[in-house]
């Protein structure tokens, strides 16, 4: 089979996951309890005739599997639905948040990475050494703690006691900037506490996972050949060994942008950073389903295509993947 | 010399002895290797703390959870971790919480196990259909993120009972346990022991129970110990924002109420951390310390 045939079948297997996916959360959604007619006028007067009137636009009057075709219909014209709370379609409303997660977990990613990678490393070239175990136990500790906790402290401590950082959103409300660059300076302030938190975590995760994958490696025979060739050992580790390492790290990166994603949405919803992670969950307590729906549905998109790139970019890397 | 059948029998169940030791000596062996490693004799110890303080919680605590004084008291001599909101004694809060904690964890672990176990099985030793079926299931499960699928569910009830979130909890969480198993159980249906128990007429199910499943325990036990930190955590998470039981007084809960005073009454927030720090330490150093000790190869 070549590349092509495999990608084609790969984007045939979404079509049933996903149908499936749809109809998941179209159930879940609709045994949910409380009327989205009388959540769009938030427990205000409405004359019965108008609730019915409204139904029936929406057609909320009809059976269920009607409705759920209706809405799968419209879902593969791309239309996501409507927010009942903004007023607005929820496909731009999604839109206005995604720059602003992809930003908060693609700088937290990287630099959990860089850091993951480099003490990873270490760790397993000098196993049992004193710096192996204090990263290892580092980790262990970051891997045990409850990031909306952390970030709470953070706050407490770095916020509030020593006022150096902002709390909450992107940019500092009401402020006057002088120039462009304070503006961004301002931005990268508010992006401090949040990324950091997510680093500790993420930087706990992939560091075992460098290790181990380390440990591995070079317990190889092409390792043994190299250091045996006479190769220094900065390179047999670095060009020989690294190599084969990242290839595991960054596959498992791309299989867990869904638990990154959640994992963004705690520190989000706690910052009150105006991301797709703080939608969903604001979108949740509000009960506006509509909206709900359609992150959900784009949420669910955006993994299948991730885990999907992850798997084409893995096959391209290690030729000794076949494609069956 | 005329063989004798009797001596046969005696030297081959000599050689089982020797090459299949009795669970008592199985555990030993495993608790020898556990202790071996500092980490895990630790991670043991502080599940052991935790689990008395659950246990023994009104022995234990200082004052009843309904107790109340002045509130939101810095920690001192009578109350060693301050005073919430309501001027309910914190340190005895957490020590309740802990009940509260391993029942989730360990709730929910259970429903994951049962879930995962049974159709990982079924996965893995029939195949076919079925195991394309119930892969694609576990695929969209897997799809959404956890979290965001708790959340989800959760909101579908009016009531948000902490026993429906350790439900939800087992009833979404099956689908790594279940690949495992299932992956597992497809390299142990070709093995040569399951061949010979085939060969002399051991049904399905026989097979499955005591050839195959004994063989997996060890895994399912190092997953599931080191799933029920998240489970915790999730649990705590959930609460935190919003979609927990708020009449339950688990450590998510006390978390949220002293998000409100987190600039006035540090404690409030500090101590229930730690205590799901503490927690969740445990479990995983624990969980380390087995895997090295069984042997189990798990992809992270």
């Amino acid at each position: 089979m070549t590349l092509r045939t495999y990608v084609i079948r790969r984007l045939f297997l979404i079509v049933p996951t996903f149908f499936l996916i749809s109809i998941i959360i179209f159930v879940i959604i609709n045994l949910a309890p409380g009327d989205p007619v009388r959540a769009m006028f938030a427990g205000r007067p409405v004359p019965p005739e108008t609730v019915e009137r409204i139904r029936h636009e929406l057609g909320i009057d009809q059976p269920i599997y009607t409705q759920y075709f209706i809405w799968l219909g419209r879902l593969l014209r791309a239309d996501f639905g409507y927010s009942y709370i903004y007023y607005r379609p929820v496909a731009d409303l999604v839109g206005e948040k995604i720059p602003l997660t992809l930003e908060l977990m693609l700088i937290a990613n990287a630099v959990s990475l860089t850091i993951a990678v480099f003490l990873g490393v270490i760790a397993a070239v000098k196993q049992y050494s004193i710096t192996d175990a204090l990263s290892s136990l580092g980790a262990l500790i970051g891997y045990s703690t409850p990031n909306f906790w952390i970030a709470l402290v953070a706050i407490a401590f770095f916020s509030v006691q020593l006022g150096l950082l902002p709390v909450e959103g992107v940019q500092t409300e009401g402020m006057k900037f002088a120039s462009p660059f304070h503006a961004l300076y301002d931005h990268l302030l508010h992006l401090v506490l949040p990324t950091s938190i997510l680093v500790l975590g993420w930087t706990a995760y992939l560091f075992r996972i460098v290790r181990s994958s380390m440990l591995e490696v070079l317990m190889q025979d092409y390792i043994v050949t190299a250091r045996a060739k006479g190769l220094k050992e900065r390179v047999v580790i670095y060009k020989h060994a690294l190599k084969n390492v990242m290839l595991p790290v960054v596959t498992y990166t791309g299989y867990s942008i869904g638990f990154l994603l959640a994992g963004a949405a705690v520190i989000e919803s706690i910052f009150s950073w105006p991301g797709l992670g703080q939608f969903w969950v604001s979108s949740a307590s509000q009960r506006d389903y509509p909206t709900l729906m359609g992150i959900s549905v784009i949420t669910a998109l955006m993994v299948l295509i991730a885990n999907l790139c992850t798997d084409i970019a893995y096959s391209l890397v290690d030729p000794r993947i076949r494609y069956d | 010399m005329v063989s004798r059948p009797h001596a046969k029998s005696a030297r081959a169940r000599e050689i089982r002895e020797v090459h299949k030791p009795s669970r008592a000596t199985r555990l030993f062996i495993t608790w020898r290797k556990l202790r071996k490693s500092a980490l895990a004799v630790i991670g043991f110890g502080i599940i052991l703390i935790v689990s008395i303080s659950a246990l023994l919680a009104p022995i234990i605590a200082p004052y009843d959870p309904q107790w109340s004084g002045s509130s939101r008291r810095p920690p001192s001599m009578e109350n060693f971790f301050g005073t919430d909101n309501r001027g309910r004694d914190m340190l005895s809060l957490i020590i309740y919480g802990a009940r509260i904690s391993l029942y989730v964890g360990i709730g929910a672990v259970l429903i994951e196990v049962f879930l995962g176990l049974t159709i990982g099985m079924i996965a893995g030793y029939f195949g076919g259909l079925i195991d394309e079926i119930l892969m694609r299931i576990s695929d969209v499960v897997l799809t959404l993120p956890q979290l965001m699928l708790l959340i989800l569910a959760v909101s579908m009830f009016k009531v948000r009972g902490l026993h429906v979130i350790v439900i939800l909890m087992g009833a979404l969480g099956w689908p790594l346990m279940a690949r495992v198993v299932r992956s597992e159980f497809l390299s142990l249906r070709e093995a040569t022991y399951v061949e010979a128990a085939k060969s002399v007429g051991a049904s399905n199910w026989r097979i499955i129970i005591h050839h195959i499943l004994p063989n997996i325990m060890s895994t399912i036990v190092v997953l599931a110990t080191m799933d029920i930190p998240w489970y915790i955590f999730y649990e705590a998470t959930l609460t935190f924002l919003g979609f927990g039981d708020p009449s339950s007084s688990s450590w998510g809960v006390l978390l949220e109420k002293g998000y409100m005073y987190t600039t006035s009454s540090w404690w409030m927030i500090t101590f229930p951390g730690l205590a799901l720090l503490f927690t969740s330490l445990g479990f995983n150093l624990f969980g380390d310390g087995l895997r090295t000790a069984l042997d189990v190869k798990v992809r992270e």
